[in-house]
C-alpha cells in the first residue's frame, strides 16, 4: 500500500484546493511545501510586527473561487474573512489627472464623463460586450480542461456563444480597448492592468480586455493578509484529513514504467503515491524532477521553448504616517504607448529605470490591523522587471534601485515618504526565485500569450507519465488566484474521471 | 514556376499588408509569427 493516495507539490492557491477537492473525494492526500508559508505569491510574511503580503494583494473574479469552496459544501464568503474594496482603483496618469472607478458601473461612466464625454458611451458598449464574453465564457473557460484539441472543440461545441466573441481571441489587449475608447487618459488608465497576465498592452491578447470590466463585479482584500485565501482552502482540506508539511522541498518525482510511483524529498526520504498533483513551474518541473529520460524528444522540444512569465519586483514599505492616498489601489500609470515601448525599450533590454509605474496596494487602508497603531504599508508593484539585468545584477544593483524608487515616490505619488520610513525592502526577481523557487522569479509560470495558451499550455493530465496532474498557473487557464483555483478544480475532475 | 509566382506575390501582399499596420498590432503579430514553429512540440507538452 502506498503511503497516500495523492502527493501535492507546492502549498499555492492552486496546490491547496486541489489537495482539499482531493481530500473531499475522499483521497489520502499530503501537500509538501519547499517554504516556511503556504500561499506561494498570494502570501504574507510578518516583519517588525507589520504583516506583508507578497504579491496578490487584491482578489478579482471571487465567484470562481466561491465555485472551489462550494464543491466542499461550504463557502469562499464563510470560510475567509474578506473586506471589500470600493472603489476598484484610482490611477494617478502620467499629466497628474486623477481618475478613480468605483465598483458601480454607472458611476464609473460619469468618472469617464468627466475625463472624456466621449467615451461614456464606449464605456457601456465595452461593458455590454465584455459582460456579454463573461456571461457566456467564465464556466466554460475557466473549469473545461483544454489538454486538446478535442477538448479545445468540447469548450466551445459546449459554449457556441463563445464563438461570438472569437474576434477577442484573435485581437490584442490594446486592440481591444481602442475599439471602444478613444481618449488617451481613458486609455492610460487602463494600460497597468493588461500586466495583470503578464504583457503589455500590444501583446496580450484580447479576451484578458475583460480584466478592467471584471474588477466592477466586485473585488475583495483578505482580512490579516492574503494569505487568508490559501489559509481557506488548508483549513477545508484538513477538515478533510489533508496533510501539509511545510519546509519539505521535493526533488525527484519518482517514476516506474511511465507511471507515478511517489516523491524524493530533498533529505532523501522517498513518499511513495500514485498521483502527484504539480503546483510548481512544469518547464522546471518536466525538466528537473521528471527528468528529461521519460519524456518523448518533441514533448521536450516543447518545454524548452516555453518562455517565462515577466517577473514583478516588489517593495515593500512599512511606514510611521497615513500615505497621502484614497484607496486601497492607486495606479501610478503611463500613456499606452509608453507601457508598450517600456517592454521593448528596457524590460526586453535588460535595464530597470527608477522613475516607475505600477501599483501603490495601500493595505492598511482596507486592513489596519496589519500595522502598528498608526503604521501603515504600501506594497508597491513595480513594473515589470526583467531577470537577467544587462551587465549587472539584481544582487549588485537592489539598494540603488530601492534608493531611487523611494526618491522618486517621494518626489511624485507620496511625498514625504523618506522621512516616514520605518522599513523598506525590495524583493527582485531573484528574490522572489529564492523564495518561492519559481524559476526567473516568474509570477505567472509561463507567459500568457497565445502560443502559451490552452492546449498549447502543459496539459493538465500528463501526455507521458500516468498519475501526473497540473495545477496551478503553468497549466490551463493561467495565473492569477482565480485562475489556478480553477485549475485545481479541473485537475480534482480529471483525477476523479481517470484515478478511480 | 506558376505557382511560385502566386506565393511570392501572396507574399508580398500579406508584407506589404503587415508593414501598414499601426506599430502596436504589427507587436501583436510579429510575437505570434515568432513563435509558430513551436505550436507542433508545444501541443504534446
Amino acid at each position: 500500500m502506498k503511503d497516500y493516495d495523492v502527493i501535492v507539490i507546492g502549498a499555492g492557491c492552486g496546490g491547496l484546493a486541489s489537495g482539499a477537492l482531493l481530500a473531499h473525494q475522499g483521497r489520502r492526500v499530503l501537500v509538501l511545501e519547499q517554504s516556511e508559508r503556504v500561499g506561494g505569491c498570494c502570501s504574507t510574511f510578518e516583519q517588525q510586527g507589520y504583516r506583508i503580503d507578497i504579491g496578490a494583494s487584491i482578489i478579482e473574479f471571487p465567484q470562481v473561487i466561491d465555485w472551489c469552496f462550494q464543491r466542499m459544501g461550504t463557502s469562499f464568503y464563510d470560510e475567509v474573512d474578506l473586506v471589500p474594496v470600493d472603489p476598484t482603483f484610482s490611477a494617478i496618469l502620467n499629466d497628474g489627472t486623477r481618475v478613480t472607478y468605483p465598483i458601480s458601473l454607472e458611476e464609473t461612466a460619469r468618472e469617464i464623463g468627466r475625463i472624456a464625454p466621449e467615451d461614456v458611451k464606449g464605456w457601456e458598449r465595452y461593458s455590454k460586450k465584455i459582460k456579454g464574453f463573461l456571461d457566456a465564457a467564465l464556466d466554460g473557460f475557466f473549469l473545461s480542461p483544454a489538454n486538446n484539441l478535442t477538448d479545445v472543440i468540447k469548450l466551445f461545441a459546449r459554449t457556441p456563444a463563445l464563438l461570438k466573441y472569437n474576434s477577442l481571441f484573435f485581437g490584442s489587449y490594446e486592440g481591444v480597448l481602442r475599439k471602444y475608447f478613444k481618449n488617451e487618459k481613458v486609455l492610460e488608465s487602463f494600460s497597468f492592468h493588461s500586466f495583470y497576465a503578464g504583457l503589455p498592452p500590444s501583446l496580450l491578447p484580447g479576451h484578458f480586455a475583460m480584466i478592467p470590466y471584471a474588477e466592477h463585479a466586485g473585488i475583495y482584500y483578505s482580512k490579516g493578509g492574503m494569505i487568508g485565501i490559501p489559509e481557506g482552502f488548508r483549513k477545508c482540506g484538513e477538515k478533510e484529513g489533508m496533510q501539509v508539511r511545510l519546509n519539505t522541498p521535493v526533488k525527484k518525482i519518482m517514476i516506474e514504467n511511465k507511471r507515478i510511483k511517489g516523491v524524493i524529498l530533498e533529505d532523501g526520504t522517498e513518499i511513495t503515491a500514485d498521483i502527484v498533483v504539480s503546483n510548481i513551474n512544469s518547464k522546471k518541473m518536466y525538466l528537473e524532477m521528471v527528468g528529461e529520460e521519460h519524456l518523448p524528444w518533441l514533448a521536450k522540444a516543447g518545454l524548452k521553448s516555453y518562455t517565462y512569465s515577466m517577473a514583478t519586483p516588489m517593495l515593500y514599505l512599512c511606514l510611521d504616517y497615513e500615505p497621502p492616498l484614497n484607496d486601497h489601489h492607486t495606479l501610478m500609470t503611463l500613456p499606452m504607448e509608453k507601457v508598450n515601448d517600456y517592454w521593448f525599450e528596457h524590460y526586453m533590454k535588460g535595464s530597470f529605470p527608477g522613475e516607475q509605474f505600477g501599483i501603490l496596494s495601500w493595505t492598511t487602508r482596507s486592513d489596519p490591523s496589519l500595522a502598528p497603531e498608526g503604521h501603515h504599508i504600501i506594497a508597491v508593484t513595480l513594473a515589470p522587471g526583467v531577470y537577467n539585468l544587462e551587465g549587472t545584477t539584481w544582487d549588485n544593483e537592489k539598494n540603488a534601485i530601492k534608493e531611487s524608487i523611494i526618491k522618486y515616490l517621494s518626489k511624485t505619488y507620496l511625498p514625504g515618504l523618506e522621512e516616514h520610513i520605518v522599513l523598506a525592502e525590495l524583493s527582485t526577481p531573484v528574490d522572489f526565485e529564492r523564495r518561492l523557487r519559481s524559476p526567473e522569479g516568474a509570477i505567472y509560470a509561463l507567459r500568457q500569450d497565445l502560443p502559451h495558451s490552452m492546449m498549447f499550455r502543459p496539459s493538465a493530465r500528463s501526455r507521458h507519465v500516468k498519475g501526473l496532474y497540473l495545477a496551478g498557473a503553468s497549466t490551463h487557464p493561467g495565473g492569477g488566484v482565480p485562475t489556478v483555483t480553477a485549475s485545481a478544480m479541473i485537475a480534482a475532475d480529471l483525477i476523479e474521471k481517470y484515478e478511480k | 514556376m506558376k505557382a511560385l509566382i502566386i506565393v511570392a506575390i501572396v507574399t508580398a501582399v500579406l508584407f506589404l499588408l503587415y508593414l501598414v499596420q499601426p506599430k502596436s498590432r504589427r507587436r501583436f503579430i510579429a510575437n505570434l509569427l515568432s513563435q509558430v514553429k513551436y505550436l507542433v512540440p508545444r501541443y504534446f507538452t
